[in-house]
């Protein structure tokens, strides 16, 4: 498959959408890797980069290299207007991109052989409409834990793990887009979306773990909490649980309660049967009621999910003299 | 002995000639000097061929209004060359524009023009546009008009028209300009009108001031951008509509003029390279000295070093918002270098700008990105100088 292409580049337009905050020591090395890749094997495409506020000297490096190369690919840069993390910057990246076929590069680490990026776009090709990259390598136990958890735990049949790029067809944007306006995390409404996905995995080079930039993990926390809630029926579940537990709770006493009433031998004290009958029946009705409340909520949360949830300062097209 | 003129004007574009025509008409003898070899080369005729009505500044009520007021007596004056008879449509995207459907409804009715809600599905894939617009707004056509301004001022004894003339320098003395060519001709007159759109402070750095009474000859303050129209063949569906999803990083697909193709822009497509110098400078300048400078800029369709078309991203874009009955054919690439005032970037304003930068002698600097706006002129045109 790779000689072939060598000669007869694909004529599909791509996108490559590539999140940047403060990551200027990774970015030359990084745009080298999928650059030529590209050129390589794509006669069209186009870079949208997005500023998630960088503090350094990310964008302007991204400028100088532009300049300097003479690159012949347009490349815009979204910035966001303050920072609001992977997930909001990414989707709008995504938004903005025109490609028939859609690179989602996370974070611009590069410990793949650029071979990956390439394997993935055939399987794309193969009928997936989502393929992610992830690496063999191992991961940290927070991660594990998010995943081992949250694969437990969640709505749909799909499993996520941990992907360092992805590529996506238009049509799964589409898809994406119709479900919703707002995409918390993305791995997962993409997992949901009902459309062919596959992950490729590589051995990654040079390190064990993956290299995370400080900021980025400190939000990435977050969102993992916020996925349970958005995503997994953790609450619901356990709320049934309880729910559950005093229902048997009830079922005994009311069992015991009128076994002692049907036994005229043990005499309680006065008043004590009506006591705990209500109580048992009020807990119930509590426990039920906190059920229906918490479904409710998750009617709202998605609600919400329709609003527009990023705010851009500037789309900029980073232009040659 | 010089010959001397009434007025000298210089660039044969639409402001240029409507000047030549209107003081000729009030008995005056006029000089056009133009760097083409004929009228119309570059902005008048490479552009969108927009005839504003001021859909295009929902962020600058001001411009808005004033283009709505002009945009009946271009339409009366030169209904011959405006095609009107298409739908144009103006769609405000879900996403990434500063204006949503709500707020240019709202616009509209401020400004008192014509937006009537259509269904945006009718163009466009779902989920792309919040809001579909049937507007009131034509285009004209550039080689009709051209045509209309050769028949009238070719003939004319009181206007003369240098083709392919390269401005060495203007001279001022104390009553009077002397505008030299490169040839060594000289021309007299005691206005010049400064009519070069994006070579505007070019012909301003030409002047030297040989009485030093002063010459407030301050440059613009703009950016020059290398833009692309790529002109193309609509399907039968597409041909009598004009689509512009507005203000944000979209595009534009409307007709362009008489000529039965349309013309497509796309804002972050449309620029190819910019210059933030006082002067066009760009590196594709280099090598075509003789042709093209930051001092003369030459004609950027006709260049060998035009860039490569936008092509592929500009149909990518459009195809993503559109819905795909609505097709098209590439047919040819135009390019024009676009001046910029800075002070419009934040609310996307376009004033017409007109500076009297001195008075006796007269020499006045015009820059305006609107067709319609070119009546603007005529205070400056009769004033006693």
């Amino acid at each position: 498959m790779e000689n072939k292409t060598q000669t007869v580049k694909e004529k599909k337009f791509i996108s490559l959408v590539i999140y940047l905050h403060n990551a200027a020591p990774w970015l030359k090395f990084f745009l080298d890797t999928v650059i030529r890749t590209c050129e390589n094997h794509f006669e069209q495409f186009e870079i949208v980069c997005v500023d998630d506020a960088c503090q350094d000297n990310t964008v302007e490096l991204l400028k100088e290299y532009v300049e300097e190369k003479k690159l012949r690919v347009m490349v815009n840069v979204v910035h966001m207007s303050f920072f609001q993390g992977l997930e909001s910057a990414m989707n709008a990246g995504r938004d903005i991109a025109i490609g028939d076929f859609v690179y989602e590069f996370d974070d611009i680490f590069v410990d793949y052989d650029e071979n990956v990026i390439m394997d993935v776009y055939y399987k794309l090709l193969e009928g997936n409409d989502i393929v992610a990259a992830s690496s063999r390598g191992k991961m940290r136990t927070t991660s594990r834990l998010f995943y081992a958890l949250y694969n437990k735990t969640k709505r749909g049949n799909g499993k996520i793990g941990p992907e360092t790029f992805r590529v996506m067809s238009r049509r799964a944007i589409n898809r994406i887009k119709s479900m919703g306006q707002y995409i918390p995390y993305r791995k997962a409404v993409y997992m949901d979306c009902g459309l062919g996905n596959a992950t490729i995995y590589y051995d990654s080079r040079d390190v064990d773990v993956r290299v995370k930039n400080k900021t980025v993990s400190s939000e990435r926390t977050t969102l993992a909490l916020d996925s349970f809630i958005y995503f997994t029926n953790v609450l619901e579940r356990t709320s049934a649980i309880i729910c559950g537990a005093f229902l048997m709770v009830t079922v005994f006493m009311g069992v015991y309660i009128i076994s002692d009433f049907l036994n005229d031998n043990t005499k309680p004290v006065e008043g004590w049967l009506s006591t705990m009958g209500f109580l048992a029946l009020g807990f119930f009705g509590v426990f039920a009621l906190l059920t229906i409340i918490l479904k409710y909520l998750s009617v709202m949360l998605n609600l919400i999910f329709k609003q527009q949830r990023y705010l851009v300062s500037d789309i900029e097209k980073v232009v040659k003299h | 002995m010089r010959e001397r003129f009434d007025k000298i004007i210089i660039g044969a574009g639409l402001y240029g000639l409507y000047a030549a025509a209107f003081c000729a008409d009030r008995g005056q003898r006029v000089l056009v000097l133009e760097y083409d070899d004929a009228p119309f080369q570059r902005a008048t005729y490479i552009n969108q061929a927009r005839v504003h009505m001021g859909y295009h500044y929902p962020r600058s009520l001001t411009t808005a209004v004033k283009s709505a007021g002009y945009f009946r007596r271009f339409t009366e004056d030169f209904g011959f060359c405006i095609h009107d008879k298409f739908d144009q449509i103006y769609a405000t995207s879900g996403r990434f524009s500063w204006t949503n459907a709500k707020q240019f409804q709202e616009f509209c009715r401020a400004a008192e023009i014509k937006c009537e809600e259509v269904a945006a599905s009718k163009y466009f894939k779902e989920g792309m546009c919040d809001g579909a617009f049937l507007t009131e707004e034509y285009t004209y056509d550039a080689k009709i008009l051209q045509k209309y301004y050769e028949d009238r001022l070719f003939g004319n004894s009181a206007v003369t028209m240098v083709f392919h003339a390269r401005i060495d320098k203007i001279l001022k003395r104390e009553e009077t300009w002397e505008v030299c060519l490169a040839d060594g001709k000289s021309y007299e007159t005691p206005y010049v009108l400064n009519a070069t759109y994006a070579s505007v402070n070019q012909i301003i750095g030409k002047v030297e001031d040989t009485v030093s009474d002063g010459f407030a000859g301050e440059m613009f303050r703009i950016k020059y951008e290398l833009c692309e129209i790529i002109l193309c063949k609509p399907s039968e569906k597409l041909k009598d509509i004009g689509i512009t999803v507005m203000d944000g990083p979209f595009f534009s697909i409307m007709p362009f003029g008489k000529t039965g193709l349309h013309s497509l822009t796309a804002v972050t497509f449309t620029p190819h390279i910019t210059s933030y110098d006082v002067r066009p400078s760009f590196s594709c300048q280099s090598g075509m000295e003789e042709m093209c400078s930051p001092e003369n800029l030459g004609n950027c369709s006709t260049c060998p070093h035009k860039p490569e078309s936008a092509w592929p991203y500009m149909s990518h874009l459009a195809d993503k918002y559109m819905k795909p009955e609505y097709t098209y054919g590439y047919v040819e690439s135009l390019y024009s270098m676009k001046p910029i005032l800075k002070s419009s970037e934040v609310d996307d304003s376009r004033p017409t700008a007109i500076r009297v930068m001195s008075r006796k002698p007269a020499f006045v600097s015009v820059l305006s990105g609107k067709i319609n706006t070119v009546y603007d002129l005529d205070g400056y045109l009769t004033e006693e100088t």
